[in-house]
């Protein structure tokens, strides 16, 4: 506040210092992270649109003229105190934000992370939230075509919810969001209420469990589906496009105008009740509003489409150059500030300091068929049916790849290509080294493309972690970003935009654990696989287990101990792109990458079909003979294959330096899994009651 | 032109019914409401979406339009109408097609691909189809087929939810739908509801398994243009 005072040399007005709050919110201004998201990788062949751009949405080339919008964002805390609507609006903002760069929007993913489901209020968040995400998505016609759902007691009172959203657009078609020249006109559509007042500085703190809900907005996907239509009517009829976000229209008219300057008269704000004060006006977070920069003579045409579904349409100012923001109500200034004031906040770079952590190197002695059963009955392997068949998932006629049918969503584009598109988190593996975790998400993400047959080209990112204020949360925020930005480098898959969150803590101020998330996209250059599974194949597995089982699912339930699992770049190229040609050669039916629940987790889906597995130890490439790490290790770079006798001789002589090896069958022995000739588990139980039931059973009773 | 395809506010399935209506051979147009006029078209399908937000209850808004009664004077002159999920729900909130559709028994959305079996072959989609089976995706809130005489709503019956082989019963009844019913038309057959979405069971690459039953049922309609 004293910096601003002596840069002006005068006090400020209400209005005036809630601007300042707004637009140097963490929210808005990434004063707390900018500094270092300027090190990923941002450009590359297929960028048209990278991160530099502070567009907030990224853009990628997919050929033959089109590009991807491509978009991530989280709506933590709304949802966490208002969980229908705060995901609903979750989905709005991330829809606007396409429909800002002129894209059509062809597909969602939702990320979902909430605490454990034997507690009520925890049930009570997850049923809103999914609801919430089906409400908005399913009414304005665009398909939830996959995601993740995931549970852990870090997010009980904090739970993240990720949406991504994928738009297409004609690459010479995308439109800025911010002006390039004075004079034009500023329009704004739909009408302004007290909802979601000073939502982005709420999003800026830590929830202070007190009542907030005046700072959630409420979603009307109704109207959200008439500003998509008619967005879209007239995008290239204007010269600039922004949603009306985080921040409401201060923040919107402040970061169009671009160092420019911009006069507008909030009396010619269409409200949705009366009587809003000045402030109230500038910072309301009202959802279904856009603002647009248009040609004087171009406003009547613009208009008329909103007009045509009785949509609210003024012009409420125009841009200037004289590098000032003003806003006026009444005949009065109320707002005069310099943009270069607004849009240049301090900047913070706090100081670091690596956690010490209890290391545990004590190796549980675990009988291998308790560890098994325990393992395939984790809420997070279940089968997600109940939350994905709330989603409208094929809408638009283009999902190939349906929910929980594979590794991966795929989707046609209008230029007949398939795009694959994946979301990948492990906060359990953060926690433990936010760095080698930065570096396995993007892997982990990579190596999903590959199981459809696609090669990623690019990716956003959603950072989200504690108060950035602690040592401990800014060291986490810091390695992850040097793991994603280093193997976002060496796959060539540029980080096109992305976001940050902080301040995710619970109620005693304890941090969520670090949840780096990156949503990747990737193209099927040949043909696209969908996975089929049939007695008698061979399964084979790729790559070599490591004894690297710290921050596994298996540790999580039995006690930590061992080595982190680390991520060696090459090697995964290495076996994605095996993963890519055995496809592409029609030498594969069935590919899982080894992740959560390591092999076991990765045989499940195979099981869950009602088959059988039956696999040899001995035959797991591995650099420990001990069984918990050939079984459980989630160390990378590793896949299960499903293939004929013969195609197992063709993965050998084709893979360059990737182990390959045939450990098992595909058996009649439905869902019972069998270990070296000897050992024979029966999982129907599992299966039956837990695997497909879980998430029915303990969402209907509470 | 022949057949348009109506777009409502809310509607978020007509570029998927043009696709398909292509793919059939049938000629069709998206309108948008306001600029619908009955006498220029002989056939006009209203495909699904959220009509106005679906506020009050699913349809009802749109029921109450202006483009609804000229779609209502289609019907009575004969015209061919066919109204899939919100579409349908659009038809029984305008009295079109009798009955009505209530929330999911379990009230929840839900999508998922269902089979279906062809109760009556004398309506415009499904005469002459070679199929008593059909493989098709629902996606809705508000399905439940209801109404009070369940003797003349077993003779209006179009698709009844059924398993793989045709067998009709409870079991495979995904909403709570009064005898399983999917769909259903007219007596005459030139007016016809149903939930599921035969326009995405009309591409190989999207449908489940390759199933293109969906198409059958539109290609009905190329049999009315001829």
């Amino acid at each position: 506040m004293e910096l601003v005072r002596k840069t002006l040399n005068r006090e400020l007005s209400e209005e005036e210092w809630l601007t300042i709050d707004a637009l140097w919110s963490e929210h808005c201004s990434y004063k707390s992270s900018k500094f270092f998201l300027t090190s990923f990788p941002s450009s590359g062949k297929n960028v048209v649109m990278g991160i530099e751009d502070w567009q907030d949405a990224g853009a990628l080339d997919v050929g033959d003229g089109y590009a991807i919008i491509l978009k991530v964002e989280s709506h933590n805390h709304p949802s966490a105190v208002d969980p229908f609507n705060g995901s609903a609006t979750g989905v709005g903002g991330v829809i606007r934000d396409i429909i800002s760069k002129g894209a059509r929007p062809i597909a969602l993913l939702d990320m979902i992370r909430v605490g454990n489901l034997d507690n009520k209020r925890n049930k009570w968040l997850l049923k809103n939230i999914i609801a919430g995400i089906g409400f908005y998505g399913n009414s304005i016609g665009v398909p939830v075509v996959g995601g993740e759902l995931s549970f852990d007691d870090t997010y009980t009172d904090n739970p993240l919810v990720d949406v991504a959203g994928v738009g297409v657009v004609k690459k010479d078609k995308i439109v800025p969001s911010v002006i390039k020249q004075p004079g034009l006109k500023i329009v704004i559509v739909g009408l302004t209420g007290l909802d979601g007042l000073g939502g982005a500085s709420f999003a800026s703190r830590k929830l202070s469990g007190e009542d907030e809900i005046g700072a959630v907005q409420i979603a009307d996907p109704f109207a959200g589906k008439v500003v998509l239509d008619a967005t879209l009517e007239v995008s290239d009829k204007v010269e600039a496009i922004k949603d009306l976000g985080g921040g409401g229209l201060v923040v919107a008219v402040t970061e169009m105008a671009n160092g420019f300057g911009a006069i507008v008269n909030l009396d010619d704000v269409p409200l949705r009740v009366k009587d809003l004060s000045p402030a109230e006006i500038l910072i309301s977070e009202t959802q279904e509003r856009m603002l647009f920069a248009v040609k004087p003579e171009r406003v009547k045409e613009v208009c008329e489409a909103f007009e045509y579904y009785e949509y609210p349409c003024a012009v409420i100012g125009e841009f200037t150059g004289d590098k000032r923001i003003r806003f006026l109500y009444r005949g009065k200034e109320v707002v005069d500030l310099p943009s270069d004031l607004l849009l240049r906040p301090p900047r913070y770079r706090w100081d670091v300091r690596r956690s010490k952590r209890e290391v545990l190197n004590e190796r549980p002695e675990v009988d291998v068929e308790r560890a098994i059963r325990k393992v395939v009955s984790s809420p997070d392997l279940v089968d997600k049916f109940w939350a994905y068949s709330q989603f409208d998932y094929e809408v638009g006629t283009s999902t190939v790849l349906k929910p929980g049918e594979a590794d991966s969503a795929l989707i046609s584009l209008p230029n007949g290509k398939l795009l694959a598109i994946k979301g990948d988190a492990n906060p359990d593996l953060c926690v433990e080294d936010p760095y080698e975790c930065g570096k396995y998400i993007v892997a982990e993400a990579y190596r999903n493309l590959a199981t459809v047959g696609a090669k990623g080209i690019g990716l956003v990112d959603h950072l989200q972690f504690g108060d950035p204020r602690k040592p401990e949360v800014y060291y986490q925020f810091v390695e992850s970003i040097r793991g994603i930005a280093e193997a976002s480098q060496f796959f060539g898959t540029p980080v096109v935009g992305g976001k940050v969150s902080f301040y995710n803590e619970n109620k005693e101020g304890k941090p969520i654990k670090p949840t780096p998330l990156v949503v990747m996209a990737g193209i099927v250059e040949g043909k696209f696989l969908r996975p089929r599974i049939f007695e008698g194949l061979s399964i084979v597995v790729v790559g070599l287990t490591r004894n690297e089982i710290r921050g596994s699912l298996f540790t999580k339930l039995f006690g930590n101990y061992g080595e982190v699992p680390k991520t060696r770049l090459n090697e995964e190229l290495m076996a994605s792109e095996l993963i890519i040609r055995a496809i592409n050669e029609g030498k594969t039916t069935f590919v899982k990458d080894i992740s959560k629940g390591g092999l076991v987790g990765a045989l499940l889906p195979i099981i869950a079909k009602g088959f059988g597995v039956s696999i040899r130890t001995r035959a797991i490439p591995s650099d420990d003979e001990d069984i918990l790490a050939k079984l459980f290790s989630e160390s990378g770079a590793r896949f299960v294959l499903l293939a004929e006798e013969e195609s197992v001789k063709w993965l050998e002589e084709n893979a360059k330096g990737i182990y390959v090896s045939k450990i098992g069958r595909v058996t009649k022995e439905q869902k019972v899994l069998e270990l070296d000739n000897e050992k024979r588990i029966d999982l129907s139980k599992e299966i039956d009651n837990y695997y497909y039931n879980y998430l029915e059973e303990v969402m209907s009773n509470y | 032109m022949r057949v348009a395809v109506i777009k409502f506010p809310g509607t978020t399935c007509e570029i998927d019914v043009y696709k398909a209506l292509r793919e059939a051979n049938v000629e069709s147009e998206v309108v948008r409401y306001k600029e619908f006029d009955g006498d220029k078209y002989n056939a006009v399908v209203i495909p699904g979406g959220f009509s106005f937000g679906d506020y009050l209850r699913a349809g009802s808004i749109a029921a109450n339009t202006d483009t609804m009664r000229q779609i209502k004077e289609m019907a009575d002159s004969g015209k061919v109408v066919v109204g899939i999920c919100n579409g349908f729900q659009i038809l029984v909130e305008s009295g079109i097609l009798e009955g009505a559709l209530l929330p999911n028994l379990n009230m929840r959305f839900l999508s998922k691909w269902v089979y279906v079996r062809v109760n009556r072959f004398d309506t415009v989609l499904t005469k002459g189809l070679n199929k008593n089976v059909l493989r098709l995706p629902i996606a809705h809130a508000e399905g439940r087929y209801y109404h009070d005489k369940p003797e003349l709503a077993k003779r209006l019956a179009v698709l009844l939810y059924s398993d793989e082989r045709g067998n009709v019963d409870e079991r495979y009844n995904p909403n709570g739908s009064v005898l399983n019913i999917a769909g259903i038309a007219n007596e005459e057959g030139n007016v016809i509801g149903m939930m599921p979405h035969p326009e995405r069971a009309s591409f190989k690459l999207t449908s489940q398994d390759g199933s293109i039953d969906g198409l059958s049922l539109l290609r009905g309609l190329k049999r009315v243009e001829a």
